[in-house]
């Protein structure tokens, strides 16, 4: 596949991601941070979100499988994974995060336990797709390409 | 009857209780079913939830069957109460029958007892007269006999015999005679020798009855004495008198008074007339009663008769007799009962009768004679009945003390009454009967008691009938209330089921549309991509967009379903952001224009000053509200205009702050920067504590065809339209305005139909939204009055002109107005080619034409000179021909002494824009012109007026050809509008800035602070477009030098803000939690601490501690941390601070977006705060505002 190809492609898929909701004008805000002093900033601070996103997720599992649930502390690592997914701009993350919050002043062990499975499918939807994102990236790089990000979402 | 009532209430009252079961139930029904009522009503308010509607059901059914036992209780309610007043009435009538019977008839009774017994008494008493005076005459004959017989005692010769005899007549004469009751007195010798006297009372005759003295030898009768000496009894014999046949009994009537013989005597058989007592009757020697009966009277006799004694009492020597009739006694009685009715009789013990008070004989003639009668068989047929019931009722068992006293005996079909008396007379036991025919007595209170009856009966009656109409009438309107009320249930059911099935309906409708609103996002995304795709043909491409215009309508109509239904079910939550409303509707009416552009209608924003720019509200649905009321103006509206008015209606919130009069601005603009920039400081504070809330007033004015009056509320009920003819006209589902109001009143506003004067709409809505602490910024527009700007509008549209030179004017610039080409080019001439001798325009021209004229010659040697701006719209143009380029040419002459800018149509042709820019024509906007253009312009026309005063040589124009991209001008369409507000003007304008920047090369601070106002204007727009301007008019380095700690805890949002932070050119230095934060803060003080011991003087502290504090410039805090959150950590810093008189600022990071968490926030000591996700502009304006202050502070 030719550069230009791959670019059209790249910003299709980028495209899509907005449109359906998995990621919102803070992402692009992450890219617009990217410049030549940090050239793989948006990976590093996305890879940063999987692995603190993951832990948070562990530890979300198993203080739910407590036999005495403390909401509070689940409250606060809801809270946390909302913030870490609002600012790289995982809004389909950040809503389901939102949700479990409200059900967690409900305190009702079941429905956060769904969604907690809500919040992991969602995320690992996000990481799935910007996953992708950064290989089409990397595709349009190795080809010789810049990254066609300025256009992209409006 | 009494009995009978007695029964009645018997069997009355088992029924009532019963009956008593039902009422009560009705009684506990009652509050029930008003519960119930109430029940429903509430369950009515709260809007019905699927699970509860079962149970409201339920509960409806019971108050149904509730209602329908009440309608029946209410039946079994009227019957008891009328059962009750009859038994009520029926009581009274009985009690006072009774009452006035029964104490009548006792009295009467009473009465009636002592008149008879009276009555009985008399001839009881006559009798008993008869009876003295009957013994009376014959002791009085006994005594006078033995005087008389001792007299002659000793008389033995026949003279003195005869003499003797004499004599003894002589005397029973006179005691005869002395007695007229007496029927007859007798003496009978010894010898058998018989005087009497009898008075016959019918013929009233008297007699001298004797025997014949010639066959009785006295001698005989001498002799004989001695011999029965010893038996007195002796020799006395009847059968010597009855048996001497030979005897001649002589009768001599009389004179009944004289007693003189007044015929012959004649001869008589013994016995005939009268009885003769004889010795027979005086057995014993003692007197002697019994009742005899004669031949020649027809009642009885009572009859004495008494032995006379000799003188030495050993003898009888003669009997003596008296007879009386009852014939007197018979006279009273009937006397008696003439007075008073009914009949008397006496018996005698065995019941023979003896006296009567009727005429009847008392005798019967048998075969011996007259004999007795008993009473039994008397003729008349009253006192045979009597005796018959007395004999039958008592037979001989005669009550003791022999009295009888019988009312009611029934004889022959009549009533009586019947009393009895027993006289027990020695020898003589007499029974007295008396039978009063009852009629005579009673009769008359008989009669008034039955009359009393009837009537009572018949009072009772009817008042019952009237008491039970009276009721029935009564609980008629009762159980009429009662129909109506199962009516209403019945009602409210059916509107419960209404309610239940429209709320199905719209629940339907959301499902519905929110499941066809995900192929819909689909159909748009590929069609999207579609469009983009290059090798559609035109004609596909054509198609391809409308299409997708299309399915833009339906997901918007969709949306609109799924707003309502939201609405409806109280879902919708507002979200509370900051937004920037002036711009937002700036986009709304840029993208109106182009749909009105067809239909020639203009469209204006008029927007008040004081509306302040920043507001917190759900921008998404404000400008919902003005899209839906614009485009139903819009639809509605051929011609004219559609102007949007805006102001502030509650400035006391701003109070010291906005609107400062605008003379006052413009008569004191050396006050200008510093001051307002530590106004905003001390604000900032200030106003962030408290929300200030304000109401802002809109009004949506139209020239179309108007709603009528009467349908002004109705518009804003859903699927609701003025005319329904209309609908295939213009379309539409009619849930814009209901979702308007909807949306309205959730805002805490209130939106109608306003009164207007001339034809068209006039919508008036006011909304309450709240501003914040950076709203403080608003409304600091440079003053362009000072600049000496004129402006001369050459616009078709008179409305938008005219609103828009009204602005100008209060903003202190002198407005000229042209509406087409020839009126333009007159003032153009006038003002900048004619002499100046001409005569003025008008006053504006006055002041200023001379300038104009002056300013040829002076050719702008300071920068301060009049500016001419001329606003030209392109259809003043005449693009159908070449005119146009003729045009253009005659403007370009005044190209050095007026700005041209100028307004464009959106399908203005690429050549004519061409051949503007070629000419240098660079000002160019869209259509409409509103005040945020017009500020553009003016902006753009003095900095270029500026530039061009600095340097002589201006060919800027033509470098700033190369900087506009051709695609600057971008057509505004509706479909672009939605992501975003569109902003190409802006964009243009900060390609020129920057090239002002550019050449200028230094930058003065006022011109920075210019920069960074107008980030805050353009706040809320699209990241895209953001992080375009903020690459170009921020400063790459606006935060050069600046020591920032941020302490977060997440490691994302650590890295990427201190990335933002680091490209702003802050040095960053990121911490964990807060304890780290606070650490890094004093670690060198606490070091300084743990060397030198506590004895570290307080001066050296605050010299230390302001030496570690200034190390940073402001710390970014999140506020939800391990270890230590936010707040503490605060509390501790400023706690450090204290009495240092340092204040470092703090700002916090918090994803709550809360005002209670803004309030903790700013309560703990910190001086702002930002929420996640960082929003870059507003924190690069926060952190600003904060350092600069302090850096006003410092060097004060």
């Amino acid at each position: 596949m030719d550069v230009v190809q791959l670019q059209s492609r790249l910003s299709e898929y980028l495209k899509s991601l907005f449109n359906d909701g998995t990621l919102d004008g803070q992402f692009l805000q992450l890219q617009q941070l990217q410049d030549e002093s940090n050239p793989d900033f948006v990976v590093e601070v996305v890879t940063l979100f999987f692995s603190d996103s993951e832990k948070l997720l562990d530890d979300l599992s198993s203080s739910l499988e407590q036999p005495n649930v403390d909401f509070r502390k689940v409250d606060a690592y809801v809270h946390q994974l909302k913030g870490s997914s609002s600012s790289i701009g995982a809004q389909r993350v950040k809503n389901a995060c939102i949700a479990f919050r409200g059900l967690c002043e409900e305190q009702s062990i079941p429905a956060c336990l769904r969604c907690l499975q809500l919040v992991k499918q969602e995320y690992l939807y996000a990481k799935n797709k910007l996953e992708t994102l950064f290989k089409l990236e990397k595709q349009v790089v190795a080809a010789g390409g810049s990254i066609p990000s300025l256009d992209a979402g409006s | 009857m009494e009995m009978d009532f007695c029964e009645r209430s018997g069997c009355s009252s088992p029924s009532l209780t019963p009956m008593a079961t039902p009422l009560r139930k009705v009684f506990g029904r009652i509050p029930g079913l008003a519960d119930g009522c109430t029940n429903g009503r509430m369950a009515t308010r709260n809007r019905q939830v699927p699970q509860q509607r079962d149970s409201e059901q339920e509960e409806f059914q019971h108050a149904n069957s509730d209602c329908l036992s009440s309608y029946y209780s209410v039946f079994v309610a009227r019957l008891a109460i009328m059962v009750m007043l009859t038994i009520l009435i029926g009581l009274l009538t009985i009690l006072t029958w009774h009452i006035t019977k029964s104490y009548t008839a006792k009295s009467l009774n009473n009465l009636a007892y002592g008149l008879r017994y009276e009555i009985l008494q008399r001839p009881v008493l006559r009798m008993w007269n008869i009876l003295n005076s009957t013994v009376d005459i014959t002791t009085a004959q006994v005594k006078l006999s033995e005087y008389i017989i001792r007299q002659y005692d000793n008389s033995v010769t026949q003279a003195e015999q005869v003499e003797r005899y004499e004599s003894m007549r002589k005397v029973m004469w006179a005691l005869f005679a002395s007695r007229r009751a007496l029927d007859a007195i007798t003496i009978n010798y010894r010898n058998g020798f018989v005087q009497a006297f009898h008075r016959d009372h019918r013929s009233n005759n008297a007699y001298y009855i004797y025997s014949d003295l010639t066959n009785y030898s006295i001698g005989v009768s001498g002799s004989s004495s001695a011999i029965n000496m010893a038996s007195p009894l002796q020799g006395w014999d009847n059968q010597s008198i009855h048996g001497n046949l030979s005897a001649i009994w002589y009768q001599e009537p009389l004179d009944p008074t004289t007693g003189d013989k007044i015929g012959k005597a004649r001869q008589i058989l013994p016995d005939d007339l009268i009885n003769i007592a004889g010795l027979s009757q005086v057995p014993d020697g003692v007197a002697s009663w019994h009742v005899a009966v004669s031949k020649y009277s027809d009642s009885p006799l009572l009859s004495a008769a008494l032995p006379v004694w000799d003188p030495d009492n050993e003898s009888i020597v003669a009997v003596v007799g008296v007879t009386t009739a009852f014939y007197s006694v018979g006279q009273l009685m009937r006397e008696l009962v003439e007075l008073h009715g009914g009949h008397i009789y006496l018996t005698s013990h065995e019941g023979y009768l003896l006296a009567t008070s009727t005429n009847t004989s008392l005798l019967i003639n048998s075969t011996k004679g007259p004999e007795l009668m008993m009473a039994v068989d008397s003729q008349e047929q009253v006192i045979s009945l009597g005796a018959q019931w007395l004999k039958r009722t008592y037979g001989n068992n005669f009550p003791t003390n022999h009295e009888v006293h019988a009312e009611n005996a029934r004889l022959a079909d009549q009533q009586y009454y019947i009393d009895s008396f027993f006289l027990n007379l020695k020898r003589l036991p007499i029974v007295g009967v008396i039978i009063l025919p009852r009629k005579y007595i009673m009769g008359k209170v008989d009669e008034r008691a039955f009359k009393t009856m009837v009537i009572l009966i018949s009072s009772s009656l009817s008042t019952l009938v009237v008491g039970c109409i009276c009721i029935f009438l009564l609980t008629n309107g009762v159980s009429k209330e009662m129909k109506l009320r199962a009516e209403l249930i019945s009602h409210l059911n059916a509107r419960r089921k209404a309610e239940a099935s429209s709320n199905y309906k719209s629940q339907f409708l959301a499902n519905m549309s929110h499941e066809l609103r995900t192929p819909m996002a689909a159909v748009i995304g590929l069609l999207d991509i579609l469009i983009c795709d290059d090798c559609l043909s035109n004609e596909q491409y054509a198609t391809v967009t409308q299409i997708r215009k299309c399915s833009t309508a339906l997901l918007r109509l969709l949306n609109n379903i799924l707003d309502l239904s939201k609405v409806e079910s109280g879902k919708l939550v507002l979200e509370e952001a900051e937004f920037n409303l002036s711009r937002e509707l700036e986009g709304l009416v840029d993208m109106f224009s182009v749909q009105c552009f067809t239909h020639d209608v203009e469209t204006i924003l008029d927007l008040s000053d004081n509306i302040p720019t920043l507001v917190l509200g759900d921008s998404a649905r404000v400008v919902q509200i003005f899209a839906n009321l614009i485009s139903n103006s819009m639809k509605f509206t051929t011609s004219g205009h559609i102007l949007i008015r805006g102001w502030c209606e509650a400035p006391g919130l701003l109070r010291d702050f906005v609107k400062p009069p605008i003379d006052q601005r413009k008569s004191t603009p050396a006050f200008t920067y510093q001051t307002k920039m530590k106004h905003i400081g001390c604000r900032k504070r200030r106003e962030s504590k408290n929300h200030n809330e304000v109401m802002l007033c809109f009004e949506i004015d139209d020239t179309g065809c108007g709603i009528d009056p009467s349908k002004w509320e109705s518009v804003f009920e859903s699927f609701e339209q003025a005319d329904p003819s209309t609908t295939r006209l213009h379309g539409g589902t009619g849930l814009g305005l209901c979702i308007v109001r909807t949306l309205v009143k959730k805002m805490g506003g209130e939106i109608k139909v306003a009164k207007k004067n001339g034809p068209g709409t006039l919508m008036r809505l006011y909304l309450v939204l709240h501003t914040t602490a950076s709203s403080t910024k608003q409304n600091i527009r440079a003053n362009y009055a000072k600049h000496d700007v004129a402006v001369l509008l050459a616009v078709p549209g008179s409305m938008s002109r005219s609103v828009m030179s009204g602005w100008l004017c209060k903003n202190g610039m002198f407005t000229l107005e042209a509406s087409e080409w020839n009126g333009l080019t007159q003032i153009i001439q006038e003002l900048l080619q004619s002499n100046s001798d001409t005569v003025p325009l008008q006053g504006f021209d006055r002041q200023y034409g001379q300038k104009f004229h002056g300013m040829d010659g002076i050719d702008n040697r300071d920068g301060k000179s009049p500016v001419l701006i001329i606003v030209i719209d392109i259809g003043l143009l005449d693009l159908s021909t070449e005119i146009w380029k003729e045009q253009l040419r005659f403007l370009d002459k005044y190209r050095g002494r007026a700005k041209l800018a100028w307004m464009l149509n959106h399908d203005t042709s690429n050549v004519v824009k061409m051949e503007l820019r070629k000419k240098g024509h660079l000002l160019m906007i869209n259509k409409p012109l509103y005040k945020a253009k017009m500020i553009q312009i003016l902006d753009a026309c003095i900095k270029e007026r500026n530039s061009e005063s600095l340097k002589i040589n201006h060919n800027s124009t033509s470098s700033a050809a190369k900087y506009c991209p051709p695609e600057s001008l971008l057509e505004i369409d509706a479909v672009q509008f939605d992501g975003g507000s569109s902003d190409d003007s802006s964009i243009e304008f900060s390609d020129l800035r920057k090239e002002d920047i550019n050449e200028s090369g230094d930058r003065t601070s006022s011109h920075c602070n210019n920069e960074e106002r107008k980030i805050t204007c353009n706040k809320r727009v699209s990241p895209l477009q953001r992080s375009v301007r903020s690459n170009s008019c921020v400063a790459k380095e606006s935060l050069d030098g600046l020591r920032i700690l941020l302490a977060e805890d997440t490691p994302v949002l650590q890295r990427v803000a201190s990335i933002m932070l680091e490209k702003l050119g802050a040095r960053v230095l990121a911490v964990g939690d807060g304890l780290q934060a606070v650490k890094a803060l004093n670690c060198e003080l606490d070091a300084d601490d743990t060397a030198s011991g506590q004895y570290l003087s307080n001066e050296k502290r605050i010299s230390l501690a302001k030496m570690q504090f200034q190390s940073f410039d402001l710390i970014l805090m999140d506020c939800q941390m391990p270890k230590m959150d936010g707040y503490e950590a605060t509390k501790l810093i400023r706690k450090f601070e204290d009495g240092t008189g340092i204040h470092i600022p703090i700002v916090a990071l918090t994803a709550h977006a809360m005002s209670s968490d803004e309030a903790k926030c700013l309560e703990v000591g910190m001086d702002a705060y930002l929420t996640k996700p960082i929003d870059y502009d507003l924190m690069v304006s926060t952190i600003l505002s904060l350092t600069r202050r302090k850096d006003t502070t410092d060097e004060e």
